[in-house]
């Protein structure tokens, strides 16, 4: 691989022991690709960094890094974890099981993502923070979190691989990552184009589309889509969707995708909005849940008030309703509707931050939890949870009056 | 006794030179089917102190954090032997645990089998020594 002078000199330890095996790392993975250089990465978005996933060796691993010195090179954001850093046993109320064990692997991982340098934003989303807003359309990242990294592609325009694991905190590290994949013009034009015939989609039936998408998509180039997504709530589903489901980095949105579609795509699939009722069929709630989840992946401000407005007047909610967001959504909403939080938790929803149920040790076999997230139903189910999918005014009925 | 073994050849993705049995499987996704704590693989067999040969990586991106796991817990294998390409969860994994990784050894499949003595030697060049046969290797160095 062709490696600039300045790496040369990362790799020979000219600016630390931890940043050189960082480097190290990064240039063997692209050797194994068949890279020919590194690229400068804008932003870095780490996951994996769940206790309940990495363990006491993850921790122990990053831990060792910061304590050799490692910190990170550009900006970085990280995502959520297995509970709420402001109150541990909130989630409890929805049936998750934090352990003092478990707070304190987790509290030894941020301490040391902390020492490093990463902004613990603890989201999923980091799309919506504005230090990634603003990074210019074209610019190189390095993010782990597959929604995360099918927006980042698909909707701002920022290019990414799949950079899981450690492989992001690597990037982070040392500022690069390998020039491969997504980062290359030629690999995200799309030659296949799913043409949706009609209706507009809410999120349930967006995250289907991804599922769709996902199984029939042979081609490693990104899929073009032809589809009317009812709103933010339905693109982010259907990005998630597909990311669950498959192992597609970018999706060509018309309309969406900042990116020029080419004209004539080689091949056309047509689904029937008939294609898409079946299917969700299969997952439609057909009984009363244990638990209503919104916000996989995290919930925006507005879509609180939204749920607001549909719970106005019902007085509480019958059916454990959980919402998660990032921290940063949650001082939004505090900021520009102050009421809504209050008028939520009266009610008795649960608004946890900085977590969700897949990263938390939620999911009793058999536990049955409703959810407008096709992502959210793909790694529950997994679980052994049984769940349904439909939109968010459904699941507002359905806490309310049950199915 | 060198003409009784079996030579393959792949690709150095992490260097190192390493002796031990072959523990063979086809497809491995280090997590949820590698305990790091014990070595053992889900079916039993302990990868630990051995040549683990992998037909094709697969799985989730947390497995690099499991092969550094294994490191850590003193259960690593000697070296990681690939049929196939490795993926970057292998290869970043291999890194942080230093243990010597070769990909792309085609036929190791359909040569080695578990209890094989499996050499790596510099250069990607993997000799086997087949447990069928009188085991020179082994007892050269005895």
């Amino acid at each position: 691989m062709y490696l600039t002078r300045a790496e040369e000199k990362i790799l020979a330890g000219e600016e630390g022991e931890a940043r050189a095996e960082a480097l190290r790392i990064i240039v063997k993975v692209g050797e194994a690709l068949g890279a020919e250089r590194l690229v400068p990465i804008a932003h870095a978005h780490v996951s994996g960094i769940s206790y309940g996933t990495i363990g006491d060796h993850g921790a122990s691993l990053l831990e060792d890094l910061a304590s050799r010195g490692a910190r990170v090179a550009v900006p970085t954001t990280v995502n959520p974890v297995g509970y709420d850093t402001e109150d541990p046993s909130l989630l409890e109320k929805a049936g998750a099981r934090i352990t003092p064990e478990f707070v304190r692997g987790q509290s030894r991982i941020l301490g040391a993502l902390r020492r490093m340098g990463a902004n613990l934003t603890l989201t999923c989303t980091p799309y919506y923070m504005p230090e990634v807003r603003g990074l210019p359309a074209g610019s190189s990242v390095a993010w782990g979190e597959s929604n995360a990294i099918l927006y980042a592609n698909s909707v701002l325009g920022l290019r990414t691989n799949r950079e899981g694991g450690p492989l992001a905190l690597m990037a982070a590290l040392t500022g690069r990552t390998y020039y491969w994949g997504m980062h290359l013009d030629e690999e995200r034009v799309p030659q296949t184009l799913y043409h949706v015939e009609e209706g507009i989609l809410d999120e349930a039936r967006a995250g289907v589309l991804g599922e769709i998408i996902a199984a029939s998509h042979r081609s490693r180039r990104p899929p073009l889509v032809d589809a009317r997504l009812r709103d933010e709530i339905a693109l982010r589903e259907f990005l998630a969707a597909l990311g669950a489901a498959g192992s597609l980095a970018m999706a060509h949105i018309q309309g969406v995708t900042p990116e020029k579609p080419p004209e004539k795509p080689e091949e056309r699939i047509t689904i029937s909005a008939q294609d898409l009722e079946e299917r969700l069929d299969k997952y439609r709630p057909t009984d009363t849940p244990d638990v209503v989840f919104i916000g996989c992946p995290h919930a925006q401000a507005g879509d609180l008030e939204r749920l607001a407005r549909l719970l106005l007047g019902a007085g509480r909610v019958r059916v454990r309703t959980v919402v998660t967001l990032s921290r940063r959504e949650y001082s939004r909403l505090l900021a520009r509707n102050p009421r809504v939080i209050g008028e939520l938790s009266g009610m008795g929803v649960v608004i946890a931050r900085d977590t969700c149920l897949i990263v938390s040790p939620f999911g009793q076999p058999g536990i049955r939890v409703a959810t407008n997230s096709y992502k959210a139903l793909f790694y529950l189910s997994k679980r052994g949870v049984k769940v349904s999918l439909a939109p968010l005014e459904d699941l507002a009925r359905i806490a309310v009056k049950g199915v | 006794m060198e003409s009784e073994a079996v030579s393959l050849k792949g690709r150095v993705l992490v260097e190192g030179n390493a002796v031990g049995e072959a523990v063979v499987v086809e497809a491995l996704s280090f997590y949820g089917e590698v305990n790091p704590k014990t070595g053992a693989l889900n079916d039993g067999r302990s990868i630990t102190g051995r040549v683990l040969v992998i037909g094709r990586p697969r799985g989730s991106t947390v497995g690099s954090y499991t092969i550094y796991g294994l490191r850590y817990y003193g259960k690593a294998p000697k070296a990681i032997i690939v049929e196939s390409d490795a993926d970057p969860i292998l290869v970043a994994g291999a890194v942080l645990a230093g243990i010597p990784l070769v990909d792309r050894v085609t036929g190791a499949l359909s040569v080695i089998s578990d209890g094989d003595l499996v050499e790596v030697l510099s250069g990607g060049i993997v000799r086997v020594y087949k447990r069928s046969s009188s085991s020179p290797l082994v007892r050269g160095r005895s």
